[in-house]
């Protein structure tokens, strides 16, 4: 598909190699084991029964045909689940740790809620049982239809966590002193995070000590979910979860079916196991909501910004309140005299949307990005020109400096390897037999949050040397934290990365705070390195011969006259790194060819640049990127799913509907990572790159999109319904 | 999954002396279609014959065409020099369809039988007529960016899914059906499959118990001047919005005959009848060719969410019929 570029970078000795992921092996014979493969003796299948409204009163559940039928245990609805009881000071305000009782209402306040909870002998039976429960239900009008109920919109507390609404300056007298101004909408849609690995759990009681198996990002947040819950202390539940197929998000919070498989499993006292089917993944793990954004845009005549605005509208459930940041990055990206970025949310019987890959971000520069190639060509000029003529000099959300920002040599290096001065400004200039071709590019940001984690260092010696074991409760989703772990402890160590064992997806080991946010490549690193660093001290002061020559744990360990050491570290942010805003950048280079006849887009060609800080690993940090621009392609051709508003059903219910980018899909990927020292975020200089990759792809689609055909395309996906029917879309 | 029992045949008429003995059996030939309908409670057969041994599994010539094997997979059906050679359209149509791994297990009897993949059938919680005759349609008025434009009711607006099926309709295919009582019969294969009328829940005219055994496709002139363009969501592995198979009967530049069906947009392969009737004589220019697909796109009848196919549907045709012209080579 894509060269791997051969800017290989070295900032920390031999850190950055594109070594093989060391648990590569495992995976490609069968042998990594994930959450359902886990073979448990006597164990149970859970199949959840999802209901068939939107809204309403489940009136009565019938189960007794479910319970005849061969091999079914139990069957759990409203009647017979158990009373949750959380304790009252529980915070409740953590969505990663908050108690989540299940089956304890009658009250339905989206489509596919879980109802019932069917226990058999083996899953076949599970899922053919559950067809046989029937409830009956007092139905009400569902909330579904985004224009019927914005109106209801209400200022929520916060948007994911970070500030509702902020204001500089006046948005009247910015855009009164403009001499060019813009005012456009542009819309993202209800997205699923579908990971490869649907979630499974499996719940083991061993007396009053339980073990879950569970397709998770987080290990310490949900044994603190399922404490919270189940009123069990947390030091006797260990949460296991090795190998993780994607998580995207969806697998940062402890969903229904996890409290349904401990209270099965708890009541009837067997283990039990739950794998939910693709269909339960749209409808019951989350979801990316629909973002419609109004910007706003005034420059001077020569291209500096005078004000800009992010409004942003969406939903949420009656019973559970998330509002994804899309307004966040205009905070922060672009220097404005007068800014203002708000968020709105209204209630609808749809479930509660959730964390999807760089929240806020992904569909927040989108609006961003192309606002800023509409006014570009608005002020005919180079819309890398003009992103560099307001380009802050610090943050502009809170004055601090960055800790680093290499937004402006992302842009420049991807011109130059992208070939960017060939793109003609005016559209529609470029054609190839039947296809129109366009250049079209977005700057991406993405925050690069970094928290406190700990790990434990063993070392010892084999038959080759001195070898190394590294404990830690993190969690591996696919993204190489096996690899980038053994590496940092090897570098550290001075041995080679396959005498680095790594042992993490285990609760019980040193607390991290697990993969999301991008924070998990230096945060997890970080305290492997600070570890080793302590161990390599703490050996030094053992010592009584003069140790000052000696420099590898191999010579320290030798002159300790040690075979064996372990110790435990906890490294976090430090004083300094609190003083800068800390951010990732990238800049996105597209291709497209579009077919206008049949609404049909190529996109042949995606270039990137990101600057990340260190790359700890050049194989996986790629795959990082090349993962995010793919979904960045889905996000802006492909994906969405729809609901039927009358029913609050969702139509996308499976793969078939819901379309994931193919092969066919992508075209060249060529990823390039700038050379970047960060002093300041963490001991390792890593920033994020899980969610940088996503950002902008789809920005740069529908800029790519305008330049080959002078259609502006607002509202995601780019269909080819849509390409057709391109004087019915939303202008400005 | 409901619990079923399953035998494995070798004989076709045993085959279907078994599905005429037992209205709620099924034939199992490729199950890329039905295991999916089983697990989602859609179909529910308490008997599964597996045909996939029945020796149905011949291409061949025959004195008046060629003649596909019922048994015969997709993959081999499109990759077949006589198909390949004679009718392109249909090793084009049929590669437009599904992935690689479901055209290996997917039959050409079975392909036919296919289901429509509207979404409303398959949500056991949805009203829908073809599933539960006397629901209603749900699709008429929810979401039906994806429906019929030609031939629908108030019944059923759901489109049929096959590619292979619209370039059958176009090259005037005929069907080979078995019965249960040993006998045979053949009918056209643009009257194979049916409209959804007052009975939506018949995809088409297989009685109970009967098989299909094989699929003539008639010799004819259209290999050298034909195409098959698909329009869908995505690349690759997406059902079609709009598909138009396209063949040209030449001489000189004048159009001895044209064979246009349209898939995507009705209950059964849409014959592009009006169409190919307004170039028959013409010549082929590209005037022509969008007066056809006018001609033929009049009478659409749009849904709130596909008016698109109307547009879509002309130029898929244009395209179909312009590359079709130009003779290039598959």
């Amino acid at each position: 598909m894509a060269e791997i570029t051969e800017n290989m970078i070295k900032s920390k000795d031999n850190l950055g190699a594109p070594e093989n992921r060391i648990e590569g092996f495992l995976k490609v014979t069968g042998k990594a084991k994930y959450a359902a493969e886990f073979s448990v003796p006597n164990v149970l299948y859970g199949f959840p029964v999802r209901s068939t409204i939107a809204a309403g009163t489940m009136t009565d559940i019938d189960t007794a045909e479910a319970e005849k039928a061969e091999g079914v245990v139990k069957v759990f609805t409203h009647k017979n689940a158990m009373k949750f009881n959380p304790a009252p000071d529980v915070e409740s305000t953590n969505k990663m740790t908050m108690p989540k009782s299940v089956l304890n209402t009658t009250a339905i306040n989206s489509f596919g809620q879980y109802i019932g909870f069917v226990v058999a002998e083996t899953f076949e039976q599970a899922r053919y049982a559950a067809n046989l429960v029937k409830a009956t239900y007092q139905e009400t009008d569902p909330k579904i239809d985004f224009d019927k109920y914005v109106d209801t919109a209400y200022k929520p507390d916060n948007a994911n966590g970070a500030a509702t609404d902020t204001q500089r300056g006046s948005m009247e007298e910015g855009m009164s002193n403009a001499s060019k101004t813009l005012d456009i909408t542009y819309q993202t849609p209800i997205e699923v995070h579908n990971p490869m690995e649907p979630h499974a759990t499996i719940a083991v009681f061993e007396g009053d000590a339980l073990t879950v198996y569970d397709a998770t990002q987080m290990l310490g947040p949900s044994k603190v979910a399922i404490s919270n819950t189940f009123n069990i202390p947390q030091e006797k539940i260990r949460v296991l979860a090795p190998y993780i197929g994607g998580g995207f998000g969806s697998k940062l919070r402890a969903w229904d079916h996890v409290m349904l498989t401990i209270m099965a499993a708890k009541m009837l006292d067997k283990p039990v196991k739950t794998a939910i089917t693709r269909q339960m993944m749209q409808t019951n793990a989350g979801l990316r909501q629909l973002n419609r954004q109004h910007m706003r845009i005034g420059t001077s005549t020569d291209g500096k910004l005078t004000a800009m605005s992010h409004e942003v509208m969406t939903h949420t459930a009656v019973d559970e309140v998330f509002v994804e940041q899309a307004g966040f990055i205009t905070r922060t990206m672009y220097d404005t005299p007068n800014q203002l970025v708000t968020h709105r949310v209204f209630d609808t019987n749809i479930q509660v949307p959730t964390w999807m890959r760089a929240p806020g971000e992904t569909p927040g520069s989108f609006a961003l990005e192309c606002t800023m190639d509409e006014m570009a060509d608005q002020l005919q000029m180079d819309p890398i020109a003009f992103r560099i003529k307001n380009e802050p000099k610090t943050n502009p959300l809170d004055g601090k400096p960055f800790s680093s920002r290499s937004l402006v040599q992302c842009m420049q290096v991807g011109a130059d390897k992208f070939g960017w001065s060939k793109r003609k400004q005016e559209p529609r200039q470029n054609t190839k037999d039947n296809w129109l071709v366009g250049y079209g590019m977005a700057a991406a940001s993405r925050a690069a949050p970094y928290q406190e984690s700990s790990s434990r260092v063993k070392l010892s010696y084999g038959d080759d040397g001195l070898e190394a074991v590294i404990e830690m409760a993190a969690t591996d989703i696919g993204t190489g934290t096996y690899t980038i772990i053994a590496q940092t402890a090897a570098n550290c160590l001075d041995i080679p990365v396959d005498r680095v064992a790594v042992n993490i997806g285990d609760s019980d080991l040193p607390a991290t705070p697990g993969s999301g946010g991008s924070w998990g490549a230096g945060s997890f690193t970080s305290a492997v390195d600070a570890v080793c660093e302590k161990a390599k001290s703490a050996l030094k002061n053992k010592i009584t011969s003069d140790s000052s020559a000696l420099t590898t744990a191999d010579e320290l360990m030798k002159a300790a006259k040690l075979t064996e050491f372990e110790m435990e570290a906890t490294e976090g942010p430090s004083e300094d790194s609190k003083k800068y805003a800390h951010f990732s950048y990238g800049a996105h280079f597209v291709e497209v060819w579009v077919d206008e006849d049949l609404g049909m887009v190529k996109i042949p060609r995606v270039l990137s640049t990101s600057a990340v800080g260190t790359v700890l690993n050049q194989k996986t940090a790629r795959s990082q990127v090349v993962g995010g621009i793919v979904w960045g392609i889905g996000q802006a051709m492909t994906e969405e799913t729809t609901l039927d508003k009358r029913y609050g059903s969702y139509v996308t219910r499976t793969f078939a509907d819901y379309h994931v980018p193919v092969n066919l899909d992508v075209g060249d990927i060529e990823v390039h990572f700038i050379p970047e020292e960060d002093e300041h975020i963490n001991r390792m200089g890593v920033k994020g790159i899980g969610e940088l990759g996503i950002t902008s792809v789809a920005a740069a689609i529908a800029n790519a999109i305008y330049n080959a055909t002078g259609k502006r395309m607002r509202t995601l996906p780019i269909t080819p319904a849509k390409l057709v029917d391109y004087e019915k879309q939303p202008v400005a | 999954m409901r619990p079923f029992t399953y035998t494995k045949t070798e004989d076709t008429a045993q085959a279907t002396s078994k599905l005429a003995a037992n209205e709620n059996a099924k034939y199992l030939a490729g199950g890329t279609n039905l295991l999916d309908l089983m697990k989602e409670d859609v179909e529910r057969p308490d008997e599964l014959v597996d045909i996939g041994l029945l020796d149905l599994t011949d291409i061949k010539e025959t004195s008046t065409g060629v003649s596909l094997g019922a048994m015969a997979k997709n993959t081999e059906t499109a990759n077949h020099p006589l198909v390949r050679k004679n009718f392109p359209m249909l090793s084009l149509a049929i590669l437009a369809g599904a992935s690689g791994q479901i055209r290996n297990m997917a039959t050409n009897g079975g392909n036919p039988n296919q289901r429509t993949r509207c979404a409303y059938f398959f949500d056991t919680a949805m009203p829908c007529n073809k599933r539960e005759p006397g629901t209603g349609c749900g699709a008429l008025e929810g979401q039906n960016h994806m429906h019929a434009i030609f031939g629908w009711n108030e019944n059923c607006v759901a489109v049929h899914p096959s590619d292979m099926c619209i370039a059958l309709a176009a090259l005037d295919a005929t069907v080979t059906i078995a019965d249960g009582n040993g006998k045979t019969r053949t009918i056209p294969f643009t009257e194979y499959h049916r409209l959804p009328g007052d009975q939506p829940e018949r995809d088409n005219n297989l009685e109970r118990g009967e098989l299909i055994t094989s699929i003539e496709i008639p010799k004819n002139n259209f290999a050298k001047n034909s195409y098959y363009v698909k329009v869908r969501d995505r690349s690759s592995y997406a059902f079609a919005l709009i598909s138009v198979g396209a063949g040209l009967e030449l001489q000189g530049k004048t159009i001895k005959n044209a064979r246009i069906a349209m898939g995507g947009v009705a209950h059964k392969p849409w014959r592009a009848y009006e169409a190919e009737q307004f170039l028959k004589g013409k010549e082929a220019t590209e005037e022509n060719f969008e007066a056809a697909a006018d001609a033929e796109m009049a009478n659409a009848k749009t849904l709130e969410h596909n008016a698109f196919k109307v547009p879509l549907g002309k130029q898929a045709m244009v395209r179909a019929l312009n590359v079709a012209l130009s003779g290039e080579k598959v």
